[in-house]
């Protein structure tokens, strides 16, 4: 039942795309992300998606994985599109039912709107597909360095970050094994009203607490063991590097703003 | 009625990959036995023991417990679960309630007893596990020594008065006077009628209480016997990853000494037999 639970989705292949710098790849989705953001027409969503088809070949991730990630994203998405076609301001109609009015601006907006979500998940999606989570976190640390200025504590909350991460697994594994030697004692976790429900789930929740306290005073006490005193001097095993391939996946992105910003010069 | 797995498999997905857990096994516990399973570490061993009441539904093949399919569409797995009980490696990180007392409760409760026969299942439970009810019940479980803890929880399965009781390894992490106390009460429960099924990586504990052993290799079941049967092929053993009793190691060194020793996998048995040769042996050792 909590193995469906997907929260770390790294799909773990070698592809370009996984062998980025993970801060070029944090940096290339923000970078997306304003892209599809710049697109006025609907006709511009052609190059996108075929930037983020290139993208999704170039990290040999299989299409039904993409999809998946808009899966939660589906109700909103069913929103988004019926409240713009319905809704929407506009003088042309298209379609009258009833009291029921769709009109054409509607239509486009509804599209426009929803396929912005798409884009936006989909997109997205890529990056936390292709990086491991440890690494994503490594990247981040390092691009939110500058702010130490300000006294914001990067290494930290990465730190915090990594161990969070590395323990939702094991937290999941554990709440499995509880929920499961409960339910041996007959616990039921599936039926019941509302209150009966949140009942049932003291005694999942009190162990499953004992043991992360058990679990965190345990890992502290392993991190004084090996010495660790915050990231003050640090050093790393795997020291990140800007290449040539990052510098490719750059130049791919410019093409697309190319694309996108062009027209409106043309005009 | 015994306990029977016929042809079951089970396969789990973890991401890309498809791995098989338990492949075609075929095992019967028959009533009264206390039938050890060892194997290797990643064996399948916690996997089948889910099977037994119902946790798990293989993937293909059937358990059957009286004759009747426990996975069918109109079983009762609930009920199921108070005839089969399941005791996880490391229990006692199970335990939730405030006291002992209300832990144990937890089966016999979620059973929908009366008040005064959950008391009674209780007070059962606690002494069959040898932790005295006035002293312990009403203390916390969270206070109790590792020991305890272990027996509180393996009294909370008890307390259901389970026909079969599957213990995955009971003794995992407990110091040797915690792992007799805890062995001696699953001895006493086999002895008073309850089936045991004990998965366990200490051999010398299987040889001195199995009446039956099944090893799993790989999801498979590769031997199935009684503790002499199965600790005699030594070398089969060893391939697999696998220790063999110490008495049975000793057995085994006399014999290629030129002793004439039985295969025994007791240590008791092993050393009668040795006192009889020595005392027997005067003449010729002179």
């Amino acid at each position: 039942m909590l193995r469906d639970i997907t929260l770390g989705q790294y799909y773990p292949v070698d592809s370009p795309v996984h062998r980025l710098d993970p801060r070029a790849k944090i940096v290339l989705a923000f970078l997306y992300l304003i892209a599809v953001f710049l697109v006025r027409d609907l006709w511009l969503y052609i190059p996108v998606a075929l930037y983020l088809a290139f993208a999704a070949w170039m990290s040999k991730l299989p299409a039904a994985l993409m999809l998946r990630s808009l899966r939660p994203m589906r109700i909103l998405l069913a929103f988004t599109f019926i409240l713009n076609l319905f809704f929407g301001a506009g003088t042309t109609e298209l379609l009258r039912i009833g009291p029921v009015v769709v009109k054409q601006e509607g239509l486009m907006n509804a599209v426009h709107f929803s396929l912005r979500l798409v884009f936006l998940v989909t997109g997205s999606s890529i990056l936390t597909l292709t990086t491991a989570p440890v690494t994503l976190t490594d990247g981040l640390e390092r691009l939110a360095s500058p702010l130490k200025v300000f006294k914001f504590p990067a290494h930290e909350m990465a730190m915090m970050m990594t161990i969070a991460l590395r323990f939702i697994p094991t937290l999941v594994e554990e709440a499995d094994k509880i929920m499961k030697a409960q339910t041996a004692r007959g616990a039921d976790f599936e039926s019941g009203n509302l209150v009966k429900r949140a009942k049932a789930m003291i005694p999942l929740l009190v162990p499953l607490f004992v043991s992360a306290f058990r679990r965190a005073g345990d890992l502290a006490m392993a991190m004084e063991a090996r010495c660790y005193r915050g990231g003050e001097g640090r050093t790393r095993l795997h020291v990140l590097k800007f290449r040539r391939r990052d510098a490719v996946a750059f130049l791919t992105m410019a093409l697309l703003y190319l694309v996108l910003l062009l027209p409106g010069f043309i005009k | 009625m015994p306990l029977v797995l016929e042809q079951v498999s089970h396969a789990y997905r973890s991401g890309p990959q498809t791995t098989v857990a338990l492949d075609k096994v075929d095992l019967t516990v028959r009533d009264g036995e206390l039938l050890a399973l060892i194997g290797h570490t990643g064996s399948g061993k916690s996997t089948l023991a889910q099977h037994l009441n119902g946790l798990l539904k293989p993937t293909s093949g059937r358990v059957l417990l009286d004759g009747q399919d426990i996975n069918a569409g109109d079983a009762n797995r609930r009920a199921l679960r108070f005839q089969v009980g399941l005791v996880f490696q490391y229990p006692e990180h199970q335990l939730f309630e405030e006291t002992v007392y209300k832990d144990v409760a937890f089966g016999p409760r979620n059973m929908g007893l009366s008040d005064a026969e959950i008391d009674a299942r209780v007070r059962e439970a606690l002494a069959l596990v040898g932790l005295d009810f006035g002293e312990i019940s009403p203390r916390s479980p969270f206070e109790l020594s590792g020991g305890q803890m272990r027996r509180a929880a393996l009294a909370g399965v008890l307390a259901m008065r389970p026909r079969v009781l599957v213990l995955d390894e009971p003794t995992a992490g407990l110091d040797p006077r915690g792992r007799d106390f805890l062995l001696e009460d699953v001895q006493r429960l086999n002895r008073s009628g309850t089936t045991v099924v004990l998965i366990s990586h200490a051999m010398d504990d299987v040889a001195r209480l199995a009446t039956r052993v099944a090893v799993l290799e790989k999801g498979a079941l590769a031997m199935e016997g009684t503790a002499e049967e199965v600790f005699s092929q030594y070398d089969r053993l060893t391939r697999m990853g696998l220790d063999v009793p110490q008495g049975f190691k000793l057995a085994r060194l006399l014999r290629e000494g030129g002793l004439e020793l039985a295969e025994r996998a007791r240590l008791e048995d092993i050393a009668a037999e040795l006192a009889l040769l020595i005392k027997g042996g005067d003449g010729d050792a002179a």
